[in-house]
């Protein structure tokens, strides 16, 4: 069954782009990536979604049913918006009541399992809290009714490393409980851990749909190596590699490869080296690509 | 109820520090009638003096002003002055309020439609509004019957003081009405206070035409006039339907547009 | 400097509003001059009428036929749009950083706190005084068209130079407050209050003069309105004791201003 279903979905407002002609299905117990950079449309696809606001055209269901006709359906729902805002002069624990009062079940003690995992007070004041511990409340909230589908807006911001673990973690556990999860998030890495599937929204458009597995295969490594002597480029010639340029300082290059690493390693063993560095590429360079793809196709 | 109870508790400061400014007012004043009578007495033997017509211009305009049930009435137009800014403010905030404080991302996504946070909401304003004016005729109803020394009719002071229902009522839907065109309303204050102060000086300014029925629709704060109502011992319908006419669209306006607005990000 | 223009262009359309409604005001109540005029049902019979019967009847002290006693009638409503103008405003003008998120933004930058305190009641400063202009040119103009007696242009000058001192206390009192109280959210609410309480206070001692002692807190009576129809000034030592007022307001808007723990 798809959890989710957008179809043709377009959303314009004013002069602002919004997003247009957004066809993706998610289907149950997928843990859906969407990925793209500021301003690309992400938020807007989701409150369109979760019936925040009525699609210019086009259609998206949770559930097989829209959020503005069904409201009823988000009681399976589980959603993190990408900053938290709570009532200020409530308690943590208050709001979490408050939030459960919308589900028809006792959640008391998940709450409390949530907040001993999440380490958070629930005896404070949400105005007193910090950002991330906001975040942490957010996390909460939205899980603390054991939803079906768990919509999650640029979750890890706000978070430290280890709280953005046992959130993971928290998240794999409920995917393996049978919930759907699909985030957003403008950090890949953040995403190929997770993720079965991933989409990539730019300028409003959907361009790219593919498997994290599929994805992996073509992963983009940028390198960037100093040696001691000058680098000659054919060294490092081979199938995969890309974009190569001199870097700063004169025995100094950058490249992005992409295939076997094993293969470029024994190249670059050949090389007397000062430094290296082999990094995720960042976002933009994957679009670029993508874009690059796009119009060699078109 | 979940909805109901929340937004109830949240309005019950405000709703408690009105009723207490409004019994305040009423109260001092109406603790200067007993005063004020023998002020009044007194003029009416001197006035036995003067001729028949200058007593006959005189004479009733001066029985109702100088009893109990007129000199309330006279303090009764500032309370529902407060009223109606308390109302209006009502209104406008208490949808708007989920977007100003950006908690509309958390309230939006629950499993109730729009038109149920409506309901929730408007019946938590109105109960609001009714615990007030309970208290406050509670309040004042002691007050009079200490300051009164011949007695009043106890109808006549009921039908006066449910008019502040009815115009703390209309404001609300206005004020409800006005705020589902706007994105995110940051200043709930000004507008309740412009709308509200509009439609008091248009009334005080229609006041001169004392003959112009027409031009008494254009504020709802001429809509009931308590001399006529200590007069007639009842409202003027015509104006009582005009009334129940701008609820009932303020109201169907509200969830029209509440039900069909997009809830913006950040 | 910035600042100052920052505050000014943000508030230019408010001000337009307010202007504009100021105007519809005066013209609106202007018309109504003639209904009045007509009327005048003066009788020796009300000189032996007690105060409070008076003001119960609606004769009040004034006497509405003549212009200058209509156009005090009216500056009433003219007095309490603009000190509500100016307690919004005021409250408003360092309270917003707060509401919008923004003071973190303002507050890093190589200004001081006093220097914000500064360019915002500057800004506030001019608003208000541009409404009252407005107002002024406004009534000038409207009461010529209507006026056929002698020129009262002199008593207007005189009421809203009393309303501009009013229109300095609320605007203080204003900016007093949300400087003052720990949760800035609250400053609108209390200016509109005190306002509203003033309001009342000052409508009620018209009605009876058993009450005159609580003309003490209300700005609206500090200075009277029949002395300056009459045509006998504002009253010099009332006049210094109301600015002395503003002055302490805004000395101590600056002082807990600079000690403000922000909500950030």
């Amino acid at each position: 069954m798809n959890v989710i279903e957008m179809n043709r979905l377009t959303k314009h407002y004013g002069k602002s782009r919004g997003i247009a002609d957004i066809n993706l299905t998610v289907e149950e117990g997928e843990i859906f990536g969407f990925i793209g950079p500021n301003g690309a449309g992400k938020s807007t696809a989701i409150r369109t979604l979760l019936g925040l606001m009525r699609p210019t055209g086009g259609s998206a269901t949770i559930f097989g049913q829209s959020c503005l006709e069904h409201p009823d359906i988000r009681r399976e729902l589980g959603y993190l918006p990408s900053e938290v805002f709570y009532y200020d002069h409530m308690r943590v624990r208050e709001l979490l009541n408050y939030s459960a009062g919308f589900y028809k079940k006792d959640c008391a003690r998940r709450i409390r399992e949530l907040a001993d995992i999440m380490d958070l007070d629930l005896n404070k004041k949400i105005d007193d809290l910090s950002f991330g511990n906001k975040k942490k409340v957010g996390i909460v909230q939205g899980l603390l009714h054991e939803p079906k589908l768990i919509i999650l807006d640029e979750p890890t911001s706000g978070l430290d490393p280890l709280m953005q673990q046992r959130f993971f973690d928290l998240l794999a556990e409920e995917n393996r409980k049978g919930a759907t999860v699909f985030f957003s998030s403008h950090i890949l890495s953040e995403v190929q851990k997770m993720c079965s599937r991933v989409a990539f929204i730019k300028e409003g458009e959907l361009i790219k749909l593919e498997k994290m597995s599929d994805l992996q295969a073509d992963s983009y490594k940028r390198f960037t190596l100093e040696a001691a002597s000058a680098i000659r480029a054919e060294d490092l010639q081979i199938e995969g590699v890309s974009k190569l340029e001199n870097g700063q300082g004169a025995n100094s290059v950058t490249f992005m490869f992409k295939g076997d690493i094993n293969d470029m390693l024994r190249r670059i063993s050949g090389i007397e080296l000062r430094n290296i560095s082999i990094e995720e590429p960042d976002l933009e360079e994957i679009f670029l690509h993508y874009y690059a793809k796009e119009d060699r196709a078109g | 109820m979940n909805m109901y109870g929340h937004e109830l508790k949240s309005l019950r400061k405000s709703a408690l520090i009105w009723t207490c400014s409004m019994i305040a007012l009423a109260s001092l004043f109406l603790a200067v009638y007993p005063g004020m009578a023998s002020d009044a007495a007194g003029f009416k033997q001197l006035l036995s003096g003067y001729p028949e017509p200058v007593r006959e211009m005189l004479g009733i305009d001066l029985d109702t002003v100088a009893s109990l049930l007129g000199f309330y009435s006279m303090v009764f137009a500032f309370v529902t002055l407060c009223g109606a800014i308390q109302g209006m403010n009502l209104g406008v905030s208490i949808l708007s309020k989920e977007s100003r404080e950006r908690t509309a991302d958390f309230l939006l996504v629950k499993p109730v439609s729009r038109s149920s946070i409506v309901t929730a909401k408007l019946a938590a304003a109105c109960t609001a509004l009714v615990a007030t004016d309970l208290v406050f005729f509670a309040a004042v109803s002691v007050v009079a019957s200490a300051v009164a020394a011949g007695g009043y009719s106890g109808k006549t002071f009921l039908l006066i003081n449910l008019t502040l229902l009815f115009i703390q009522l209309i404001f609300l839907a206005l004020g409800l009405a006005v705020s589902v065109f706007f994105a995110r309303l940051k200043n709930v204050l000004s507008i309740s206070l412009g709308t509200v102060f509009g439609f008091y000086v248009l009334g005080a300014l229609l006041a001169s035409d004392a003959g112009d029925e027409a031009a008494r629709y254009l504020s709802p704060f001429k809509y009931f006039d308590s001399f006529r109502i200590i007069r007639d011992a009842g409202y003027e319908w015509s104006y009582m339907l005009a009334g129940i006419l701008i609820v009932a669209a303020g109201i169907a306006v509200s969830y029209g547009g509440y039900i069909r607005k997009d809830i913006h990000a950040g | 400097m910035n600042l100052f223009w920052r505050e000014m262009k943000a508030n230019r359309k408010s001000l337009t509003i307010w202007s504009a409604c100021m105007f519809l005001l005066v013209a609106g109540g202007m018309g109504k001059y003639t209904a009045y005029s007509a009327g005048g049902t003066s009788s020796e019979v009300f000189e032996h009428m007690p105060f409070s019967l008076k003001a119960l009847l609606g004769i009040g002290t004034l006497d509405v036929t003549t212009m200058s006693g209509f156009f005090a009638l009216l500056f009433t409503y003219i007095e309490l749009t603009a000190a509500a103008h100016a307690a919004l405003l005021g409250s408003g003008i360092l309270a917003k950083e707060e509401r919008d998120k923004t003071a973190e933004f303002l507050m890093t930058k190589p200004i001081s706190r006093s220097s914000v305190v500064t360019a915002k009641l500057a800004a506030a400063l001019a608003n208000v005084a541009v409404l009252n202009l407005v107002t002024l040119i406004s009534s000038v103009v409207m009461v010529n068209a209507y006026n056929k007696g002698e020129s009262v242009a002199a008593e207007i000058v005189l009421f809203l130079l009393s309303m501009f001192i009013v229109q300095l206390i609320f605007l203080s009192l204003g900016a007093f407050l949300s400087a003052c109280l720990r949760n800035s959210k609250n400053s609108g609410p209390a200016a509109a209050g005190i306002l509203l309480g003033s309001f009342a206070i000052a409508k009620i001692t018209d009605l009876t003069d058993r009450l005159s002692i609580l003309n003490a807190l209300s700005p609206f009576k500090y200075f009277s309105i029949d002395r300056i129809a009459e045509g006998n000034g504002l009253g010099i030592g009332i006049a210094l004791s109301a600015l002395a007022l503003t002055a302490v307001l805004a000395a101590l808007t600056y002082r807990f201003y600079g000690r403000r723990e922000l909500n950030l």
